[in-house]
């Protein structure tokens, strides 16, 4: 490669009066001047400026779009917290409808446990009442009885009849006294 | 080995025959680049300017004008002048679409040279530069402009002595010719490289036992193919930027 280089030179050296490869030609610099200077008019008259106004229409409606839709973001926020107050608000008030339907309940089922016992109480005591009147009736009848028996037995062992109310006293006394000895 | 390798002579490599006209008016290959320079952008602008009647979304060509559009506004006009330098964005791009185009010849089949790779093209623009640059500084701040140029303010008052010889130099002689031989000799380096790589496959090919190496050579050139591609591009957005730095330096010399 370094041969062919200091060929290159070499035979640039040679022919150096008739051709310079720094040297700019007349002809180069004149076309050179022209073109570049038509690039640049055309490019500032008429190829830029519908560029530029296009690519700034562009930013503009971007713009525009994102505060558009920055807007509609903070409405749907907006929105949204009035929604969840709506929600929350619901919510409450449900609890506390479910709160009072509660204690409701609590009290009308208060009212009717206490009805429910008054009239058990009041049955079981008529129960009872019925209950001791019968045993009373009993224990009536059985003292009549066992006064008899025993006015009876009496008579027997006196051979001569007695007198049976007086038994009947006599039983009842016994009766009453063993009633409260128990 | 290489003794029977043939490079082109040099005048093959960096002059062009006429194709019509003559003398100052001679068209030749390096105008017909200038031409499609010129022609290529404005047809791509107008064709995508049409599509937005009825599109303002960009899809295709219109991606491609508007990716050159952000690219200079963004990464050429912004960092270098700040955004009262938007004025400058026909400049700026044109400058870099007629750069980036020229250059491209050199990578484009039946091309294969980039136009820039002539001294023309990089000295009309370094020229450009140098104007509108001193016009720039002229119209932002006066003639105060070639005094905050000479006589950078913060530098003690002896070393003016030496600063300002130092600016004027690099300021307003050099600057226009270190742009323009920037590009121009990184864009005939690439031309050179390219066809040394092209010459050797050749020979190589051609050359007995030794055509077993020149998929090496031929590698090579389609490695430096791209990297030509990369510097094509790098040596447009440089010469811009390099343009938009002089450009605010002079509206903003405190900076």
């Amino acid at each position: 490669m370094l041969a062919t280089l200091s060929a290159l030179l070499a035979e640039a050296a040679e022919k150096k009066e008739t051709v310079n490869p720094v040297l700019p030609t007349t002809n180069e610099i004149v076309y050179g001047a022209i073109f570049f200077v038509l690039l640049l008019i055309f490019m500032w008259a008429v190829c830029l400026p519908p560029i530029k106004k296009a690519m700034r229409q562009r930013d503009e409606q971007v713009q525009a779009d994102l505060e558009a839709a920055e807007r509609a973001n903070a409405e749907a926020e907006q929105v949204r917290r009035d929604y969840d107050a709506t929600l929350a608000e619901a919510r409450a008030e449900a609890a506390r409808i479910v709160e009072e339907a509660r204690h409701a309940a609590d009290v009308r089922r208060g009212e009717l446990i206490g009805a429910v016992e008054t009239e058990v109480a009041a049955k079981r005591q008529a129960a009872l009442a019925e209950l001791e009147a019968q045993r009373a009736a009993a224990l009536g009848d059985l003292r009549d009885e066992v006064a008899g028996i025993a006015a009876q037995a009496a008579s027997q062992v006196v051979q001569q009849p007695l007198d049976a109310a007086a038994q009947r006293s006599v039983v009842d006394e016994y009766v009453n006294q063993a009633i409260a000895a128990r | 080995m290489f003794a029977a390798v043939e490079f082109p002579p040099i005048e093959n490599i960096v002059e062009w025959p006429t194709w019509f006209g003559s003398g100052a008016l001679a068209f030749n290959k390096i105008a017909f680049m200038g031409f499609i320079a010129f022609i290529l952008p404005v047809l791509l602008f107008l064709i995508a300017s049409s599509k937005y009647k009825t599109r303002l979304v960009p899809k295709g060509i219109q991606n491609v004008v508007e990716s050159s559009v952000d690219f200079v506004e963004k990464q050429i006009i912004l960092p270098t002048i700040g955004p009262d330098g938007m004025g400058y964005l026909p400049l700026l791009l044109s400058m870099f679409l007629f750069i980036f185009i020229g250059n491209l010849f050199e990578i484009i089949p039946t091309a294969h040279m980039p136009a820039n790779a002539r001294m023309a093209n990089p000295l009309v623009l370094a020229l450009i530069t140098y104007v509108v640059f001193i016009g720039a500084g002229l119209k932002h701040n006066g003639p105060k402009y070639f005094v905050s140029a000479l006589f950078p303010p913060g530098v003690p008052k002896a070393l003016y002595v030496l600063v300002t010889p130092i600016e004027l130099i690099s300021t307003f002689l050099v600057r226009p010719f270190s742009l323009a031989v920037r590009l121009f000799a990184n864009m005939l380096a690439g031309h050179i490289l390219l066809i040394t790589f092209s010459v050797l496959t050749i020979s190589l090919v051609g050359g007995g036992i030794l055509a077993i190496i020149s998929p090496f050579s031929f590698g090579m050139l389609v490695a430096f193919t791209g990297f030509e591609f990369m510097v094509a591009f790098l040596q447009a957005y440089i010469f811009t930027l390099l343009t938009g730095v002089y450009i605010g330096g002079a509206i903003h010399p405190a900076h």
